[in-house]
């Protein structure tokens, strides 16, 4: 099992779910049934955040590897549709589960790397519109999952884009009109274009 | 450590704080923000906290103040420009919070109108908005500032463009779509006429799912006039922006498209390279790089702006639609380029924008009513009865339950025809086609063919676009596709532009359709268990827009089936005969207790039926009252008609009975609240009775009753 990792470079990480497992209903209806991969009794990671597949995990990042964890939604441990309650609720037990100041101390480090996990989830999920993005991308198998900060730095990044982008349509723009109404264009805008320009020139 | 990535948004640090109180609430930390902001009250400025919290008082407006028409704008700079923006938003909150309109689109256009005003020379340049609902910063620019407080009232401004308002509106709007192909008309007009004015559409994405707005890009790309196209993006696509959770995910594959080119990396490297390359081979070889140019942009912006390209048009953006200095750039420069041919400017916006509220509103604060600045909490009136949307959404969901086979279809209007409840409880039942009509009914038809039962929810004004399909396509091969007509009769502040005077008429010439209408919600419920049960014809059914009036609602919420074609007497009386269709009945209700005063003592009818209409209920009428007279909310051609048709040739009216139609004037009743619109089309209740007394001869009664 092949998977894409990302090393951890300053503030950004990219997290590519390797074979990622369908973003199908998780359980039934709201609450924690979580859907663990298959190869979880075999030790290697899983989609869950029961204590079991938690020590699988630590053990797995102890080895320097980082991967994600599945989606938004199993992160919080509710169903796809979920309400903005259920979000708020499971957003409120994780967070103060694993924030810093409350974890076991030899696992501070791993806690707090889960609590801000947890935070971005419910920052997408709460508000409609990412979530609506952030659904989509899942539809599409696109598992981006914490990487929605470099979206917003590439949001930026990509408005400035647009500019260059369209001055240069403007000057082609410019250029395409030198010639518009030369002799061979027949259409019936530049025709009378022309027939506008010869009766100004009498 | 974990604790480093500090690249997210600046909300984050906040969030931390109340949980190191250890699982403090998430209001608290709203009210430590409140308290904050109080301190930090600012300057006199327009512009916002940054703590999501919005003004209570109307902030100064100094720039707009001098502002009464677009030529004071001629000389402002990008710098006032923008604040020029910022205060007329603050203008468009606090005007809406009064009247209620449409404030999320308004929002989103405020740089792009400014821009507008300021590069183009309105009116003598033709700027036109499609459908309207977001012309309110361009009637605030237009002189119009001061009428504002009047908006979507009684003789006060049009909720839309109006040409008769004011010479700056240059194309009336209402419904969607309409703006290239007027634009291209007005382009085109100017070549004839031999002027030199510019043209500019401006259109939304939702309204870009009909297919008018490609029959004129089309036809703009061939004629090759110069015009310019605004796509107003704001990435909603579906109307009005949200079920009951939620936004939706975009409606059909235009906003891929749509989307692919917004996020197609501007792959400049290729075209500088491809550029740089030219510059070398030198200038006779421009041709040439001119077609590799055109092939790469076809390349790298993906199919979606070869899509407008393809149609003729010069596809410039994406440009982001809140940055002045964008919109002004780009316009100043198309305008000053001769010749350009039809030109498609794809501005991204975003709806609501500048009003935390809006923004984070699932429907974007589309359509409001009077709300609260500082909160967004709009002044829902209580009423005890709900509207006959909801009446109509609940009949469906139970016919439904039942009935494997019901389907619901709608076009961009879940919320406004109430079937965003049906789509929650039946996802896999109810359809949104976007604005586009005419596929929604021949698409019903293809489901009827199935077998299915299809309940296409249009409002009544709407289908007259899909006219043709429901005569050739439904009712020409009698298939039993159900149309309910939401918003029928006067419509109150939307005006002319939305109102349903002429379902009746069209639909009931129609030689195989049922056509019915309730007089309150529970008949309301039995009418859609009706139609669900006539399965080898189709029919229709109208309801106004309001509450209902309040009767009690059959068990369950499930209606039981009329008979079709009979109509039911609800007050026996004498000498006079009022049959009333629909929600006029109300009407007779209370004429007849008006003239209950004057001891006299009326029969009303309803007829439940226009087509097929009951016959012996017509007959008994006529033959026992000297005076029968029909009621509808409804143009001439419609149950009046229908009747005075079956009397003539029944022979009814060869006798003594003398018979009067009232129905909706001959001329289009302007927006206001609704009581002022039935008043000023004559169908009030004083005006039925006085109606009464005058057939009766006693004209001074008459008066009286209309003092």
């Amino acid at each position: 099992m092949s998977f894409g990792v990302v090393p951890r470079s300053g503030n950004q990480t990219l997290h590519l779910w390797p074979n990622h497992v369908p973003a199908t209903k998780i359980g039934g209806g709201g609450g924690g049934s979580w859907r663990v991969a298959q190869r979880r009794r075999e030790g290697s990671w899983s989609a869950g955040l029961s204590s079991s597949s938690f020590r699988t995990r630590a053990a797995v990042e102890e080895r320097g590897f980082v991967a994600a964890k599945g989606s938004f939604y199993e992160l919080l441990g509710i169903s796809e549709g979920g309400s903005y309650d259920e979000i708020k609720k499971a957003y409120k037990q994780l967070a103060r589960k694993y924030h810093p100041d409350v974890s076991p101390p030899d696992r501070t480090e791993e806690y707090t790397r889960r609590f801000i996990e947890v935070q971005e989830a419910y920052e997408t999920l709460s508000d409609p519109g990412r979530r609506a993005l952030y659904d989509r991308d899942l539809a599409r198998g696109l598992h981006l999952a914490f990487s929605t900060r470099k979206r917003f730095d590439e949001e930026l990044e990509e408005r400035s884009g647009w500019r260059n982008h369209w001055q240069d349509q403007i000057a082609e723009l410019k250029r395409r009109s030198m010639n518009k109404d030369a002799g061979e264009n027949l259409s019936w805008g530049a025709r009378m274009r022309r027939q506008r320009a010869e009766s100004s020139v009498e | 450590m974990a604790l480093s990535t500090f690249s997210f948004p600046s909300q984050m640090p906040s969030l931390l704080c109340p949980h190191w109180l250890g699982g403090a609430d998430l209001h608290s930390h709203q009210h430590q923000y409140r308290l904050l902001k109080t301190r930090k009250r600012p300057c006199v400025c327009a512009s916002l906290s940054e703590h999501g919290e919005y003004h209570s008082q109307r902030p100064p407006t100094p720039l707009l103040d001098t502002i009464n028409y677009p030529i004071h704008m001629k000389n402002l700079s990008i710098k006032e420009l923008k604040q020029l923006g910022d205060e007329l938003r603050s203008d468009i909150i606090f005007h809406v919070s009064k009247t209620g309109g449409h404030l999320g689109s308004s929002l989103g256009v405020v740089e792009l109108t400014v821009a507008l005003h300021h590069v183009f020379n309105a009116p003598q340049d033709k700027i036109l908005w499609d459908v309207g609902h977001q012309s309110y910063p361009h009637k605030i620019l237009t002189g119009r500032r001061d009428k504002m407080p009047t908006l979507r009232q009684t003789n006060g401004l049009s909720g839309f463009t109006k040409r008769s308002e004011s010479e700056y509106d240059s194309f009336g709007a209402g419904h969607s779509s309409t703006s290239i192909s007027a634009a291209l008309g007005m382009a085109v007009g100017r070549d004839l006429k031999g002027r030199k004015n510019n043209v500019i559409a401006v259109i939304g994405d939702g309204a870009m799912t009909a297919g008018q707005a490609y029959e004129a890009m089309n036809n703009a790309g061939y004629l090759d006039s110069d015009m310019i196209v605004i796509l107003n993006d704001n990435k909603q696509v579906s109307l009005p922006t949200a079920n009951l959770d939620g936004p939706i995910p975009p409606v059909g594959a235009l906003s891929s498209a749509l989307s692919r080119l917004q996020s197609s990396r501007p792959l400049r490297e290729l075209r500088e390279v491809a550029k740089g390359v030219t510059k070398q081979i030198g200038g006779s070889m421009h041709k040439l790089a001119a077609k590799v140019d055109e092939y790469a942009r076809g390349m790298i912006s993906g199919s979606g702006s070869t899509l407008f390209e393809e149609l003729g048009l010069y596809y410039i953006g994406p440009v982001d639609g809140h940055n002045m200095d964008d919109l002004v750039t780009i316009l100043k420069e198309v305008k000053s380029t001769k010749t350009t041919g039809p030109v498609f400017i794809h501005v991204v916006t975003e709806k609501g924008r500048g009003y935390p509220y809006a923004e984070r509103a699932a429907d974007k604060y589309h359509g409001v009513a009077k709300f609260d600045p500082s909160t967004g909490k709009q002044f829902k009136s209580r009423s005890k009865t709900q509207s006959y949307t909801n009446y109509f959404a609940e009949a469906l969901i139970s016919e439904a339950e039942v009935d494997k086979d019901i389907v619901a279809i709608h076009a961009a209007m879940g919320g406004g025809t109430g079937l965003n409840y049906f789509l929650r409880r039946f996802p896999t039942r109810c359809f949104d086609v976007g604005i586009a009509e005419q596929h929604a009914v021949t698409f019903a038809a293809g489901l009827a063919c199935e077998g299915l039962k299809p309940f296409c929810a249009i409002y009544s004004s709407f289908l007259q676009r899909a006219y043709d399909q429901v005569v050739h396509d439904v009712d020409l091969q009698k298939l039993p596709v159900r149309f309910a007509m939401d918003r029928a009769g006067l419509v109150g502040a939307d005006g002319p532009t939305h109102c349903g005077s002429f379902d009746v008429t069209y639909m009931a010439c129609l030689p195989n359709m049922v056509v019915m209408t309730p007089s309150d919600e529970a008949e309301l419920f039995h009418m859609v268990a009706t139609a669900a049960a006539i399965d080898d014809r189709p029919s229709c059914f109208r309801y106004p827009r309001g509450n209902g009036v309040g009767v009690p609602l059959p068990a369950g919420n499930k209606g039981v089936p009329l008979e079709v074609g009979k109509g039911r007497i609800l007050i026996e009386g004498e000498r006079v005969a009022l049959l009333g269709y629909g929600a006029a009945v109300q009407g007779c209700l209370a004429a007849a207790s008006l003239l209950e005063e004057h001891s006299l003592k009326v029969t009303v009818a309803d007829a439940r039926f226009c087509k097929p209409l009951d016959h012996a209920l017509i007959r008994s009428l006529a033959r026992s009252h000297e005076l029968l007279i029909t009621v509808e909310e409804g143009s001439i051609g419609g149950f009046g008609s229908h009747v005075a048709q079956f009397m003539a040739l029944d022979g009814l009216l060869d006798g003594k009975l003398k018979w009067r139609p009232l129905v909706l004037p001959d001329r289009y009743i302007d927006h206001g609240s609704p009581a002022d619109q039935l008043a000023e089309a004559g169908l009030t209740p004083s005006h039925v009775a006085a109606t009464v007394f005058n057939m009766l001869g006693q004209a001074r009664e008459a008066l009286e009753i209309m003092s």
